[in-house]
């Protein structure tokens, strides 16, 4: 069902999946690119139903952030868009940010229903009054007419998060006096009616609409929703209080007036007709659910062509798309009350899983929007197809790589780098072809494993040798994390991934610099840093990743993502424990471990020198939230604060900005400071090859002489003096023997690329990015192997 | 002196007024725009004697930031054309400044590791560096040269080499971040190799344009450089023979940036020991930076014989015409708000008290016909569109039935706050100079007018019977005692600078926010290092997480929001800094009325940037 078509409108689209408008930064000043085609391409490509192009502004006064399409700048964008999409209905999200958009890069004061503050920015709007809203409602037509015009499917309005719409439906932001007050609704009505006439009765109409603020007290709620999508419609004040003004008749030129879409609207709903339909029979009681409702009376929600009911207001922003500590799927019982209205329903909110998805349309939604899903991997429809779901690439739902954030960063995914960067990143092969040669991959972490799938599926042999008895490397750990375990799923994936592309996996070996030989990918890891408080010997010091390696060893065995109990927590740390975390990174790992040790019934202090714990976390949406989890945990925040010291039972804290000291409860520090890279096996390798990220275009040989020697105590591997004097160009496969080598290599011809936390470490992310660019700097450097033939004596490994 | 030029070896200047190396966020796709040219060429022309642009980036893995200048790729050659023939037009010699940030910088944009001397992560960026390798800093230094030659071959002057607060170079000699056991690393020497490579490397593409280096003396930072190193590095750069400048630095932009953009807290002139420690040891001119926000002040540096020459930024981003022997129309009060406010979170530079800045390049034609404008309201909208309008040639006047200055002049009256007043006077000047006729009292008929800007402001919001507003306590109305809770939902200075001041005169102070940080604004204006060391010494209580639930005589109940615990506090005084409520009673009488505008907090309470902006705007369209 799943992947079967849907009608809307007589348009037909090829799946039940759809692919929500979320910011991706992939614009050039305010219009739509190539690089927007490719990504949304790439996710037609796959199968996906429908598309909602990110969310153009309306009207000139909306710009929430810096690369925000402007509807009347995105006909070029969408008509190329269409064009690389024919097979998927693609919409334009349409939009205004209302109070929750920037001034930034206006200069102007921010539109609002009534003079209440964004939370976030604090910025209080300017109260429209009668022309901003007739020139609102004109630019949402003017905006549809310009979609369909460029051969758009139709459009969908945003009356959801960050939505002007919304701040009127709501009691949180709108307390007018008049009549846009007394009747919240007004405004939308009168959007939709005005959008309708604009694109006629051929194209579709979308409405992504809040039927849940989260706050009871005044917002929108469920209840309130519902009544506003069914009770009859009035009809629009065709002579609204100020209709004589001039922008009146700008309005009548853009758009017909609301007395004529009104007129429209009844001619169309009088023969409202399914418009859900399907050849799929398994499919006919959701048209029989959605004619169900006697429409003599126009509803709102007859009026549109789906609903995509929503939650979260300007309070609550990360509620609407949450991170990973939201289950997925958290908006079924908000979608299924919507059921039966008399349109079609669309299930959105975190669902990352077909058999959700299938599962919900069986029970009468008419599409799943699976936005994240279809980042993590743009195959995700055709999979379903194929019979092949495990090859799906499980989705995160981190938010880590959300692009809403001050930096513009593009958007893409944990685990699939190329998501946004479609125009810039080659696309691997789907399925493995050629006969290519033989590849070694040392360790199987991120970097690794991914190696080794890219590597088979261009038709090499592999084998992957990892150190520890299982395949994960640092990925375990993090999936470990308190809240994370959904990390673990990518580990699984991996494992399922090599075994299908037929990767030799030998598991519990070293690599020595002996063993390389012939193309090698290393990808081994890192490794903790000496930490940087003074502790004394009474207390016990604990790098995050090794705490989390302690916790699943206590814990017994289990799958990746399955999360260790809180007795494998407490067996690591006994009762009477006073555990600091000390965290001066500020991303996930010191807040979860924090929330991991409290789980556990423990004490604890989370110690940062910035303003909030988990100060990266404001990307990712889970900044306040984490905050609050921590307080209501009991975990004590030190905030603004640098850990001096430990020992004695306390430790030393100091202010960062006035130095006051002050001592805290302390037996065990959990340090989640940097790691450093474990670059033994690479530093001064003769066959180290440039250009997977280690430099460019000179070529050149790491000198051991630049080892970080005050930190260089933590690690295990040592080597001799220099090896060579810089220029010398390692692209070119070094001579068998060097005479000034520590001695214990042979003269085995190799090639080295390195990849991920060896290099420098870093997030799940850049391994995946590392580890498939390694294969195609080894593919496009001169072939070695292809002069040399296999490499010998590779078997020496076990 | 400030007026004199410099003859000094390669370096020959017009006057000693620079307007030294900062970060615009006006390049696009990594070049040189035309909004560049434009900016630089209007510090020129009021009068500047050297322009060093913002930096431009030697090595493609270095993208610390999106809106950069890459000068290692050659399609920057054109912008550099029509930057630096600009600035020659008018008289002033132009620099680039070339720069690689090092681990001082992020993955995000490169999508690369960010490298360095040791793998020893920044303190803001949090990434850790690749440990270079020789090939890596021969690339470094090849990049030097491409883009030196770059330089050259789009009319630059000369350049000046970035090695003080964000660069690889500084990392490199500062033993905080460089752990290094090789030739580039342990002593001032060895640390210093990279940079004297550069040098030579840079000088050799150079010829005889001017090569400046640009030193740090006191990073301010565990570890770090610190005076005697910063001399001694001068030193050794000036026996190289191949330096015309050395200028200067003060602190760490990923750590100690406060000391670097110091904010209005910060009295003028505060970095000068350490140019005048350099300049005592080398012959070579060494220009002075930091807050040199009037001309008297550059000129007793210049006289004092602490410095050859002075940088200032942002007085020039404030007044281009700083440098003119007029001397400047306004002065810099150090708000950073919109310059750097904007810079540090991605956003094009602008300045609160100068709206044209960063829009040079867009033409405003003279009106065809004067109009007769009425203004009501003198605060800081309704002043700056009185002085742009009259200034383009209209009839103006401004009534005012209180203070000129509005909200600005009271938020003067609060510690540390002060230099806010120069902005009304500045304001005022203008208006004068510019023919405005100011009326004390309301305005009266309208009949004349074509134009009637409204520029009436906002009145506090009077939430809870018996709270203060922080109005009350700067203009006196009211003076609490005791112990005083202080209600932030405002983000800024307006809770903190009344907190400073109650606890100045002996009170028991608390600020309690909704939000996650008291103060969250601060940090945008790097006030809020030094914001938390006065507050701790003034022994201000500062708390987050707290909605206000009631106020009641003697008794505040609060919630903290996460947890939902209800808490009470026995005060004395409860003081708002809440959203203000426009007072636009005209407005509803006027609104009809065709011409009629609102602009500045009668239309939504902002801030002062905001009033600017809306007055600016509203006058050039007339």
């Amino acid at each position: 069902m799943l992947t079967s078509p849907l009608q809307l409108r007589g348009r037909s689209a090829p799946s039940r999946i759809l692919f929500g408008p979320h910011v991706t930064n992939l614009g050039r000043g305010r219009a739509l690119t190539e690089r927007h085609v490719a990504y949304y391409a790439e996710r037609a490509v796959g199968g996906c139903g429908v598309i909602v192009t990110e969310a153009a502004s309306v009207h000139g006064s909306d710009r929430p952030y810096e690369r925000a399409p402007l509807a009347s700048s995105c006909r070029d964008g969408w008509r190329a868009i269409r064009a690389a999409c024919p097979d998927t209905l693609v919409l334009a999200g349409l939009g205004h940010a209302g109070s929750q958009g920037s001034t930034a890069f206006t200069g102007q004061a921010l539109w609002g229903a009534s003079r209440v503050p964004d939370v976030v920015s604090r910025e209080v709007p300017q109260v429209m009054e009668q022309p901003e809203i007739d020139a609102l409602v004109a630019g949402f037509a003017s905006a549809a007419a310009e979609a369909a015009a460029a051969g758009l499917d139709g459009v969908e309005i945003q009356a959801g998060q960050h939505s002007l719409l919304r701040q009127f439906l709501s009691g949180l932001t709108n307390h007018r006096p008049d009549t846009y007050g007394e009747d919240r609704s007004l405004l939308l009505r009168e959007v939709v009616g005005a959008v309708r006439a604009a694109l006629g009765p051929d194209h579709v109409l979308g409405l992504r609409l809040c039927c849940d603020e989260l706050a009871p007290w005044a917002g929108i709620t469920p209840t309130s929703a519902h009544a506003l999508l069914t009770t009859p419609l009035p009809d629009l004040p065709a002579s609204r209080a100020l209709a004589s003004r001039e922008s009146r008749s700008e309005l009548r030129r853009v758009a017909p007036s609301a007395s004529a879409s009104r007129e429209f609207l009844q001619r169309e709903s009088g023969a409202p007709g399914p418009r859900v339909g399907s050849s799929d029979p398994a499919s006919r009681h959701v048209e029989d659910t959605e004619s169900a409702v006697p429409g003599d009376a126009a509803t709102l929600a007859q009026l549109v062509d789906y609903l995509v009911p929503v939650r979260g207001s300007g309070l609550t922003v990360p509620a609407t798309r949450p991170d990973l500590h939201t289950p997925p799927g958290f908006n079924r019982p908000l979608a299924r009350s919507f059921l039966g209205l008399g349109v079609p329903i669309v299930l959105q909110g975190s669902v990352v899983d077909p058999d959700m998805a299938e599962e919900e349309l069986g029970a009468g939604v008419a599409l799943v929007e699976m936005t994240r899903a279809q980042i993590a991997d743009p195959r995700l429809v055709a999979h379903v197809r194929a019979g092949t779901p495990e090859r799906i690439r499980p989705c995160t739902l981190a938010n880590q790589h959300r692009a809403r954030d001050p930096r513009n960063p593009l958007i893409t995914d944990e685990a699939e780098p190329r998501s946004g960067h479609e125009t810039l990143d080659p696309a691997l092969p789907l399925e493995p072809n050629g006969a290519a040669g033989e590849l070694l991959v040392v360790g199987g972490g991120p970097a690794g494993l991914e190696a080794a799938r890219t590597a088979a599926l261009y038709g090499h042999r592999v084998r992957l040798v990892e150190r520890a008895p299982q395949l994960g490397g640092a990925l375990r750990y993090a999936a470990a994390v308190h809240g994370r375990s959904r990390f673990g799923l990518l580990v699984e994936w991996w494992e399922r991934e090599l075994d299908r592309l037929g990767v030799e996996v030998t598991l519990g070996v070293e690599v020595g610099r002996e063993d390389l030989t012939g193309d090698v990918v290393l990808a081994t890891g890192s490794v903790p840093s000496p930490a940087a408080l003074v502790a004394a010997p009474d207390v016990v010091v604990l790098p995050a990743g090794e705490f989390e390696a302690a916790v699943l060893a206590a814990a017994g065995p289990r799958r990746p993502s399955d999360p260790p109990t809180s007795e494998g927590t407490a067996a690591v740390l006994p009762a009477g424990t006073h555990v600091v975390v000390h965290d001066p990174i500020g991303d996930w790992t010191g807040v979860g471990i924090a929330e991991q040790v409290a789980a556990a019934g423990l004490p604890c202090a989370l110690v940062t020198p910035d303003a909030v714990a988990g100060t990266q976390l404001s990307r990712t949406g889970d900044l306040a939230e984490a905050n609050a989890r921590l307080e209501r945990a009991g975990v004590a925040r030190e905030l603004f604060t640098r850990l001096r010291s430990a020992g004695g039972g306390t430790a030393l804290l100091t202010d960062v900005h006035h130095g006051a000291a002050r001592e805290i409860p302390c037996t065990v520090v959990i340090d989640c400071a940097h790691r450093l890279p474990d670059d033994g096996l690479w530093r001064g390798h003769e066959g180290l090859l440039r250009g997977g990220h280690l430099a460019t275009r000179a070529a050149g040989t790491p000198d051991s002489r630049c080892r970080n020697s005050r930190l260089a105590g933590a690690q295990s591997a040592t080597r001799g003096g220099s090896q060579r004097d810089s220029g010398e160009h390692g692209a070119r496969l070094a001579g068998a023997e060097s005479a000034t080598r520590g001695g214990s290599e042979r003269g085995v011809a190799a090639r080295l690329v390195v990849a991920g936390d060896c290099v420098a470490p870093r997030t799940v992310h850049e391994a995946v990015r590392e580890g498939r660019r390694a294969v195609h700097c080894l593919r496009s450097s001169a072939g070695v192997v292809s002069a040399h033939g296999p490499s010998r004596d590779s078997s020496r490994v076990s | 002196m400030l007026h004199e030029p410099l003859h000094a070896g390669r370096l020959r200047l017009r006057n000693r007024v620079v307007f030294t190396a900062h970060l615009t966020g006006y390049a696009t796709d990594g070049l040189p725009t035309p909004r560049h040219t434009a900016y630089y060429a209007a510090r020129a022309a009021g009068g500047a004697g050297l322009v060093i642009t913002e930096e431009h980036s030697v090595h493609r893995h270095d993208r610390p930031y999106e809106k950069l200048i890459r000068g290692h790729d050659p399609a920057v050659l054109p912008g550099y054309r029509a930057l630096t023939d600009a600035v020659h037009a008018h008289g002033a010699v132009v620099l680039a400044q070339l720069n690689h940030n090092g681990p001082q910088s992020s993955g995000l944009y490169s999508r690369e590791p960010v490298r360095g001397p040791s793998a020893v992560p920044d303190p803001m960026f949090r990434e850790v560096p690749v440990a270079m390798t020789e090939a890596d800093l021969d690339e470094v230094v090849a990049g030097y040269a491409l883009t030196a030659r770059h330089c050259v071959e789009g009319g630059f002057d000369g350049v000046e080499l970035q090695c003080s607060h964000a660069s690889l170079v500084r990392c490199f000699l500062s033993p905080a971040t460089n752990h290094r056991d090789d030739a580039y690393g342990g002593t001032l020497e060895n640390r210093a190799r990279l940079l004297l490579r550069i040098v030579a490397a840079v000088r050799r593409e150079l010829g005889d344009r001017v090569l400046g280096v640009r030193l740090g003396g006191e990073e301010g930072i565990e570890g770090g450089i610190g005076l005697d190193e910063g001399v001694a590095l001068a030193r050794l750069l000036e026996g190289t023979g191949e330096v015309d400048h050395l200028n200067t630095s003060i602190g760490v932009a990923t750590a100690s940036l406060h000391l670097i953009e110091a904010s209005m807290h910060t009295p003028a002139d505060y970095a000068t020991f350490i140019p005048s420690a350099i300049r005592a040891a080398v012959r070579v001119p060494v220009i002075a930076v930091g807050r040199f926000t009037e001309p008297a002040v550059a000129e007793q540096a210049l006289v004092e014989g602490h410095c050859d020459v002075v940088g200032v930024a942002r007085g020039q981003i404030a007044s281009p015409d700083f440098a003119a022997p007029g001397g400047p129309t306004r002065v810099c009060v150090g708000c950073n708000q919109e310059c750097v406010g904007r810079v540090g979170m991605n956003q094009p530079l602008g300045c609160a008290v100068n709206p044209r800045a960063g829009h040079e390049s867009v033409a405003l034609p003279m009106p065809a016909v004067p109009r007769r404008v009425i203004v009501a309201g003198g605060g800081p909208a309704g002043l700056r569109a009185a002085a742009t309008a009259a200034g383009r040639g209209h009839r103006v006047t401004l009534y005012e039935r209180g203070r000129l200055g509005g909200q600005l002049a009271l938020a003067a009256l609060a510690p540390g706050r002060g230099e806010l007043a120069h902005v009304v006077r500045d304001l005022v000047a203008e208006c004068e100079r510019a023919g405005v006729e100011i009326v004390r009292g309301e305005p009266g008929d309208l009949g004349g007018a074509d134009v009637v800007v409204l520029a009436t402001g906002a009145r506090p919001a009077r939430r809870w019977p018996g709270a203060l507003d922080v109005r009350d306590v700067l203009d006196g109305a009211a003076a609490p005692t005791g112990a005083v809770l202080v209600v932030d939902e405002l983000g800024f200075h307006h809770a903190t600078s009344v907190a400073e001041l109650l606890a100045a005169r002996g009170c028991t102070v608390e600020i309690v926010t909704p939000g996650m940080v008291v103060g969250q604004d601060l940090g945008l204006t790097l006030d809020r290092e030094g914001f938390r060391r006065r507050a701790h010494a003034a022994g201000i209580r500062l708390t987050t997480d707290r909605l206000v639930t009631a106020v009641e005589p003697g008794r505040v109940t609060l919630v903290h929001h996460p947890t939902g615990r209800t808490e009470t506090r026995e005060v004395d005084a409860v003081v708002c800094a809440v959203p203000a409520e426009p007072d636009d009673a005209l407005w509803s009488t006027l609104r009809d009325r065709p011409g009629v505008h609102r602009i500045g907090d009668c239309l939504a309470p902002r801030r002062m940037d905001a009033a600017l902006r809306d007055g600016e705007r509203l006058a050039v369209n007339l």
